[in-house]
């Protein structure tokens, strides 16, 4: 296993439902794919929890936002696949933008010296 | 709508999700497992961390599928399924919780519905509130100064309320004066009065039957609609029309088979042909609950029996007929009243006599007559007032056995608990696992509880009939009573399950995991101070409340037994008591004595009779007074009783002095007299009353003259017109000696060998060859007729000692539970005490002594509280203070020793415990 990050940052809440909508975009990936993307994506600073994240896809697929089917995965295993819908996407673009809102909005809160630095 | 589809298609493919959730975790462990050795892992490592990082797989399982299905649904059947198994393995636990519940329940719902018809229900009639009953009220009167008054003669009752008297009786001409002047406030008002029984014959069969005299508007202003036929119009009741009758519908299916078939018939009401034109609807039952007419008759039917009846509706100052009314959208009760009260008040004071009559004046009042009328009320609102207190206390104490039950049982399982949560269980998931139980227990309490309920009625309907015929008074089951007591179990079921529920779950698992008896703090019971625990304060308070009720239970039953041991003066037993009333099924007046006196030979003539009498009334129910004089100067408070021969014999009344009446003291004969011992002595100083003379004024009618009568005999005293009154002055009167027309129903008394029972068919069969027309009616023993009078004390002495029996066994349990809780907990200490030298002895002393702490401090707060509250029931005790020390102390010492009898198994149990398992136990 990779080295450690000194630390790991928490998940807020609702952002997972996003990092799975935004992970499925390029295409189809079963659970585990998931988690790992998501890991190596953040440089180890985001950990998903198992506990959560299998819930989580479920709730999605409740939603209609992910669709799921049963696949063999490049190993040769048969894996439970998701992808996103035409809903789901939509939800995703409302999703992110929501956070980009929320991410300046706490960068403008955070950092004010910086903005009038540049 | 889309959800609720979904989870519902999905409920059903579930097995088949569960397999894929299943599939998808284990690829994901794999998955895992494999990078954990590509980076250089040993399998099983790998394998391990996979299982790590994916944490508790059940609760997984479990979140992910909360939101495919009705999980709180299946789980629920789950725990109800758990909660079944529990239990069954817990039996006696099961057993004394749910019956001590649902025995609280039922007898709450029994006493309440009883209630509830009694003095809840509004009459079953269209649009009930806006019946009015018309009454008055005066200033007492009929003693000492404020003798005078309007009402010289009265047929009906009249209450003390305060310091002023009520009644609901009134002339029939201040019927006609208010009907008159009602019309702007009252769209009706209409008149009714109990006919007593009326011999109704039909299709030659003859039996007695509550009758009903009522106004023509009666039926209009109540709103009903017949069932068949049609009811009375104001036609009907007039001097000259045509005799017609309406019946009850129960009383019509019963004679004729058929309501239908009744209309139109001819049937003999006391020998008078009548005309059924209609039934009343089946839910009528008339409007007073405390009678339900059988037969209705229009008022001035009275006339067809008794000529003289006439004077009644003439005679302003005889007060007979009850009247009600119906108020119209928009009018008030005050408004009605105060329209009614001037025309009252001018009408009334032209009846006056004098100035003194003037100066005490009824005042006419309504009421609220959505009730009906309140006799019954009056009769049974305080005994059930007390009764509902009493069951009320017994919940009480249920509830508080069942949350001890419950405490004990979660600390029982506490290990249990500790087991799951540790196993992952969600803290919430086992929380409500407890609850489901409790709930599980109250509503298996509640449905027994309504078969409780349902007995109890039945069993109460019989206490207060006690025998008699004709006893009108229907409780049904009150579902909102069986709710709401449900409920209380239910929250008491609640609040104890959840208390050590969420005790139980509290996070900290290690020191549950092991024993628990380490775990515990030593327990206070050294403490001569201590700090009670939960379940102890629910066992004082048990206890102080199983005191009030034996205390209740004491005082009633002595009271009972006080009024069961006052010497009566005749002998009670193998004497069988029946009523024929000749007279009224058309027997002519003149042979009637002779009937009388035949049959009362032809009964004497029954092998296993002894001896056969008769006389106007039996001693315990009579009470008819006439103005009695001796020499010119009148007697006090004399009673008179028409005897027949023998009468003295067949009662084992002893004779003093001189003979009794016999059968030749007839009409024509010389009039005589027995009078009692009493009478002789306060009336003639010298002692020697024979051959002396009285006369009764007035000739036992109003305004007849005098009759004399020699005295032939001097009987000893005894009882006469109730058991708790003052033994009066008795009169003795041969009847046939009697006016004729003052001769009316007489009750026969037989002394038999055996059971008198037995003799009622022959009985039945000899008047039914003698006159078929003459129905035999109250048929009962003497005693029988005894304990009737003494009813109420006797259905107080039997549900109070039932009610206090249960609340001491129930107490009992509590008790039992906690102490053997409290061994069981302290099994090592106990061991380890007599490891070190300890005697048996010594440990049962030391549990009893806690027992024996717990039931003084139930004591401590029962006493007060007994002395307090006995004083509620002082109206019901006789020849006995509510404070009785001798009740008190009795039901102490029951408690007590009941309590150490409760104690004692679970003290012996500890003295039992062997040292070596205990310690070893560790």
């Amino acid at each position: 296993m990779a080295e450690k990050p000194p630390f790991r940052v928490d998940l807020l809440r609702g952002t997972l439902d996003l990092l799975i909508l935004r992970t499925l975009l390029p295409g189809p990936s079963h659970g585990h794919a998931i988690a790992k993307h998501i890991q190596r994506t953040s440089e180890d600073l985001l950990q998903v929890e198992t506990g959560s994240l299998y819930p989580a896809l479920y709730r999605l697929e409740a939603k209609g936002w992910i669709a799921a089917s049963w696949e063999l995965s490049d190993k040769g295993k048969r894996a439970r696949y998701y992808r996103i819908t035409a809903k789901g996407q939509q939800q995703l673009v409302n999703e992110q933008w929501k956070w980009d809102a929320f991410a300046r909005a706490m960068g403008l809160l955070l950092k004010p010296a910086d903005q009038e630095r540049t | 709508m889309t959800s609720l589809f979904r989870k519902f298609s999905w409920w059903r493919q579930r097995r088949r999700r569960e397999d894929e959730l299943r599939e998808e975790l284990q690829f994901h462990l794999e998955e895992e497992a494999g990078e954990g050795e590509a980076a250089g892992l040993s399998s099983d490592d790998a394998g391990w961390a996979a299982r790590r990082d994916l944490g508790n797989v059940t609760l997984l399982r479990e979140d992910t599928r909360m939101l495919w299905s009705w999980l709180l649904l299946e789980q629920l059947g789950q725990d109800i399924r758990y909660g079944v198994r529990a239990m069954s393995r817990n039996r006696l636990f099961t057993v004394l919780a749910v019956l001590s519940l649902a025995l609280g329940i039922g007898a709450n719902t029994a006493i309440y519905s009883f209630m509830d018809s009694i003095l809840l229900r509004s009459l079953p009639v269209s649009d009930p509130a806006s019946l009015v009953a018309v009454r008055w009220q005066s200033k007492p009167f009929g003693s000492g100064t404020t003798n005078a008054f309007v009402m010289r003669s009265m047929d009906g009752n009249t209450y003390r309320e305060g310091s002023s008297v009520v009644s609901g009786i009134f002339p029939f001409p201040a019927f006609e004066r208010l009907k008159g002047a009602s019309s702007p406030v009252l769209s009706v008002l209409f008149a009714h009065k109990p006919a007593g029984r009326v011999n109704v014959m039909i299709k030659g069969e003859a039996e007695l039957a509550e009758g009903e005299y009522v106004s023509g508007d009666f039926f209009r202003g109540l709103a009903l609609t017949p069932a068949v036929g049609r009811l009375f119009a104001a036609d009907d009741d007039r001097a000259g029309a045509v005799p017609v009758a309406v019946l009850s519908l129960g009383y019509c299916e019963r004679r004729f088979g058929d309501a239908v078939n009744a209309t139109g018939q001819q049937i003999l009401i006391n020998s008078v042909p009548f005309t059924v034109v209609g039934v009343t609807p089946p839910e009528f039952f008339g409007v007073d609950p405390a009678a339900a007419p059988q037969v209705y008759l229009p008022m001035h039917a009275s006339l067809l029996f008794d000529p003289e009846a006439g004077r009644a509706f003439l005679d302003p100052n005889y007060y007979w007929v009850e009247m009600m009314g119906r108020l119209p959208t928009g009018v008030g009760l005050a408004q009605a009243q105060a329209a009614l009260a001037g025309p009252f008040a001018r009408w009334v004071a032209t009846t006056a006599a004098d100035d003194r009559e003037l100066a005490n004046l009824p005042v006419i009042r309504l009421e609220e007559g959505a009730g009906g009328l309140d006799s019954l009320r009056r009769q049974y609102s305080k005994p059930l007032y007390v009764l509902l207190a009493m069951v009320g206390l017994l919940l009480a104490i249920a509830c508080a056995n069942t949350a001890n039950l419950l405490l004990a049982r979660a600390a029982a399982r506490q290990r249990e608990m500790a087991v799951r949560l540790s196993l992952g269980a969600g803290r919430w998931r086992v929380v409500r696992q407890l609850l489901t139980e409790s709930v599980l227990l109250a509503f298996l309490s509640g449905a027994l509880g309504i078969l409780i309920a349902v007995a109890g009625i039945q069993v109460l309907t019989l206490l207060l009939a006690n025998g008699r015929e004709g006893f009108t008074l229907h409780a049904e089951l009150n579902w909102h009573v069986l709710g709401v007591t449900l409920v209380l179990s239910l929250i008491c079921g609640v609040v104890f399950g959840l208390a050590p529920a969420l005790q139980s779950t509290r996070p900290s698992l290690m020191p549950m995991l092991r024993d628990r008896s380490v775990a515990e703090p030593r327990s206070r019971l050294r403490d001569w101070a201590p700090r009670l625990s939960l379940p102890q304060v629910l066992v004082v308070a048990q206890i102080g409340i199983s005191l009030l009720l034996l205390v209740g239970a004491g005082l009633f039953v002595r009271t009972l037994a006080n009024l069961q041991s006052i010497p009566l003066g005749f002998n009670r037993d193998h004497v069988l008591l029946f009523e024929l009333n000749a007279p009224q099924a058309g027997y002519p007046e003149s042979k009637t004595a002779a009937f009388y006196a035949d049959l009362r030979r032809r009964f004497s003539e029954v092998p296993g009779v002894r001896e056969a009498t008769l006389s106007h009334a039996s001693l315990i129910r009579a009470g008819r007074s006439h103005p009695i004089t001796v020499d010119g100067r009148p007697t006090r408070a004399t009673r008179l009783l028409y005897t027949g021969p023998r009468f003295f014999t067949t009662t084992e009344i002893p004779i003093l002095q001189g003979r009794e009446i016999a059968d030749s003291d007839r009409q024509g004969m010389p009039q005589v007299a027995v009078v009692s011992d009493l009478f002789a002595r306060s009336n003639f100083g010298d002692g020697n009353a024979v051959g002396r003379h009285i006369a009764v004024a007035g000739g036992m009618t109003v305004g007849g003259p005098s009759l004399v009568f020699e005295i032939v005999g001097v009987a000893a005293d005894a009882k006469y017109g109730g058991l708790k009154r003052e033994t009066p002055p008795v009169v003795y009167l041969s009847y046939a000696q009697v006016p004729p027309p003052r001769l009316r129903e007489m009750t026969y008394a037989l002394r038999t060998v055996g059971d008198p029972l037995h003799y009622v068919g022959t009985v039945r069969q000899i008047v039914h060859e003698a006159d078929a027309r003459v129905p035999v009616t109250s048929v009962r023993t003497q005693a029988a007729d005894i304990d009737q009078t003494i009813n109420q004390e006797i259905v107080f002495a039997r549900l109070c000692s039932a009610f206090a029996i249960l609340a001491l066994v129930i107490a009992c349990v509590g008790l039992y539970a906690t102490m053997a809780y409290a061994v069981a907990r302290r099994t090592n200490e106990i061991g380890l005490r007599i490891a070190l030298g300890a005697g048996r002895g010594i440990v049962i002393w030391m549990v009893l002594r806690e027992v024996c702490v717990l039931a003084v401090a139930g004591l401590a707060i029962g006493v007060p509280a007994a002395l307090g509250v006995s004083r509620l029931v002082e109206s019901f005790l006789f020849a006995m203070k509510p404070n009785d020390p001798r009740a008190i102390a009795a039901a102490a010492a029951i408690l007590l020793t009941a309590a150490i009898v409760a104690g004692y198994g679970p003290a012996r149990r500890a003295s039992r415990v062997d040292p070596m398992v205990a310690l070893r136990h560790e």
